[in-house]
């Protein structure tokens, strides 16, 4: 996850800790005080959804799956997490308000000592919910929505989920919840991405994350609709200057992607052209310390039957399950060689990838990708859209190795 | 030799999410043993193969790919027996979304 307005703005916000250890002299209340060590667990409590989306990385359905954990099993697994010391814990789906038990699992959550987040659709958020959420310790909603009414409607597989998504946010704010937007870009709804950021600041939100298009789950079966390299680079220098706007008049959003650390390097590139060489390098080692793409380190995630995942869209292989293992034993069994391989990545980069100069910050961006594209783990990123001066630092120059003063 | 603690049974019959589950098992020397790498999903052992090749093929010698809900498991430890204590194991659908979910309109 990269913070535009952290990056470009200066703009503090709760997650700098985990994402670029900067947590120290941040005038907000912070995560973790250290870097994180330990990945942030995306769970599918159900595969059951009331929405089918054509985009959906879980394959989510109507109907419920079998599998899923009871209540107590729910906890243990928690119990798992916060043994293991993990900062985060994602309540992700299907939908997972759909379970009677949200309410309960994250307030156990919460006294754990785990941080409690959301990722819903928003459409079943009543005001009730929403406060029990709050007072329970839901410390963040991240609220998906994918274009305009019509578009979103269309994406989502439902009439009306735009505008019970938008009533979601309502409630969410009201309740004095964190809320944010979760919208992924494709070439089907890139043309409403600044109406709806207006649309939504409108009714108070500050927090736009902009995912782009994996192929996982019912992602790969749209990948054509994912944007051509252009159409994504000029998404992305939309999205900084949007911000840009925004802060200019004193409207302090946060803005950011996943998805695509090509943006990682792009942002580097793009504050050396509207700011200097100076600011690109405070950039640069921002993102150097956030990492690059998280696969497998950073980020992890577990299904409703408690499959272990690289990250929520690698849903087509697990490195195991909870109910055999548990959680941190499964992390941390670098005697599985491809964890191994991905943890050391460099290593094994080819093509464009391989020789990079923004490797250290992007690492090669999704490995999925390039697996699902050239059914080679190690292929270039199919939706790198550096050129190739960039990647080599011929054109403006480099600032790879601390060179800029 | 005598057995440490009493091992329990642990589900496997729900392995797919929903595609049937696979367990890989690797050989990536000859002479080496072979062990548990995760699991892929697959409609069928031939798919299994191919995607776990994808993954591990560079390396190994033997794939053995295992349908994942055929594999009896028994453990000393386990999520389930974790939760024994809490009582009810079913899973937990909300009431009001049970039959036919849509999107609520207030």
């Amino acid at each position: 996850m990269i913070s535009i307005s952290k990056l470009l703005c200066d703009l503090d916000a709760e997650g700098d800790g985990l994402r670029y250890d900067a947590a120290e002299g941040s005038s907000k209340p912070q995560i973790t005080e250290e870097k994180q060590r330990r990945p942030v667990v995306v769970w599918n409590t159900t595969r059951r959804c009331n929405l089918y989306c054509s985009h959906c990385y879980a394959g989510a359905d109507l109907e419920a799956g079998a599998g899923e954990f009871s209540t107590a099993e729910a906890k243990a697994f928690l119990e798992q997490l916060a043994d293991y010391g993990a900062p985060v814990i994602l309540f992700s789906g299907g939908e997972p308000l759909v379970r009677d038990d949200l309410v309960e699992l994250v307030d156990y959550a919460a006294d754990l000592g785990l941080r409690p987040v959301l990722s819903s659709n928003g459409t079943l958020i009543t005001p009730e919910k929403a406060a029990a959420l709050r007072d329970v310790g839901l410390k963040y909603a991240g609220i998906s929505v994918d274009g305009l009414p019509e578009r979103n409607d269309e994406f989502r597989g439902e009439e009306g989920a735009f505008d019970a998504a938008v009533r979601g946010i309502e409630n969410c704010l009201d309740a004095g919840l964190k809320t944010g937007l979760r919208y992924t870009i494709t070439e089907a709804n890139a043309a409403d991405l600044e109406a709806v950021v207006e649309l939504l600041a409108d009714v108070g939100l500050d927090r736009f994350c902009f995912y782009h298009l994996d192929y996982g789950g019912r992602g790969a079966d749209i990948a054509d609709l994912d944007l051509s390299a252009t159409e994504k680079r000029a998404a992305v220098e939309r999205l900084c200057e949007l911000t840009l706007e925004y802060h200019d008049r004193g409207e302090e959003i946060e803005t950011l992607l996943v998805g695509n650390y090509a943006d990682a390097a792009f942002l580097v590139e793009y504050a050396r052209e509207t700011f200097g060489e100076a600011k690109a390098q405070v950039v640069y080692d921002h993102l150097e310390r956030n990492g690059g793409d998280p696969t497998g380190e950073r980020v992890a995630d577990v299904d409703y039957e408690g499959n272990v995942h690289l990250t929520q869209f690698w849903q087509g292989y697990s490195l195991g399950n909870v109910r055999d293992r548990p959680f941190g034993e499964i992390w941390e069994d670098e005697s599985n060689p491809l964890l191994g391989a991905l943890r050391n990545r460099e290593e094994h980069l080819t093509g464009r990838c391989g020789d990079c100069q923004y490797q250290s910050i992007c690492r090669g961006g999704s490995r999925l990708r390039a697996l699902a594209d050239t059914g080679d783990l190690f292929a270039p990123d199919p939706q790198c859209y550096l050129t190739d001066d960039e990647r080599r630092g011929d054109g403006a120059g480099s600032i790879v190795g601390g060179t800029a003063d | 030799m005598v057995e440490k603690e009493h091992r329990t049974p642990i589900e496997s019959g729900n392995r797919g999410n929903p595609t049937p589950q696979w367990e890989l098992f690797v050989r990536q020397e000859a002479g080496e043993p072979m062990y548990h790498v995760g699991s892929v999903a697959a409609a069928s052992g031939a798919e299994a193969h191919e995607h776990a090749s994808r993954l591990f093929g560079r390396d190994a010698v033997d794939i053995w790919c295992c349908p994942a809900a055929e594999v009896d498991r028994y453990s000393v430890r386990g999520l389930a027996s974790d939760a024994d204590d809490r009582g009810s194991d079913e899973p937990h659908i909300d009431e009001e979304t049970a039959d036919t979910p849509r999107v609520r309109e207030s």
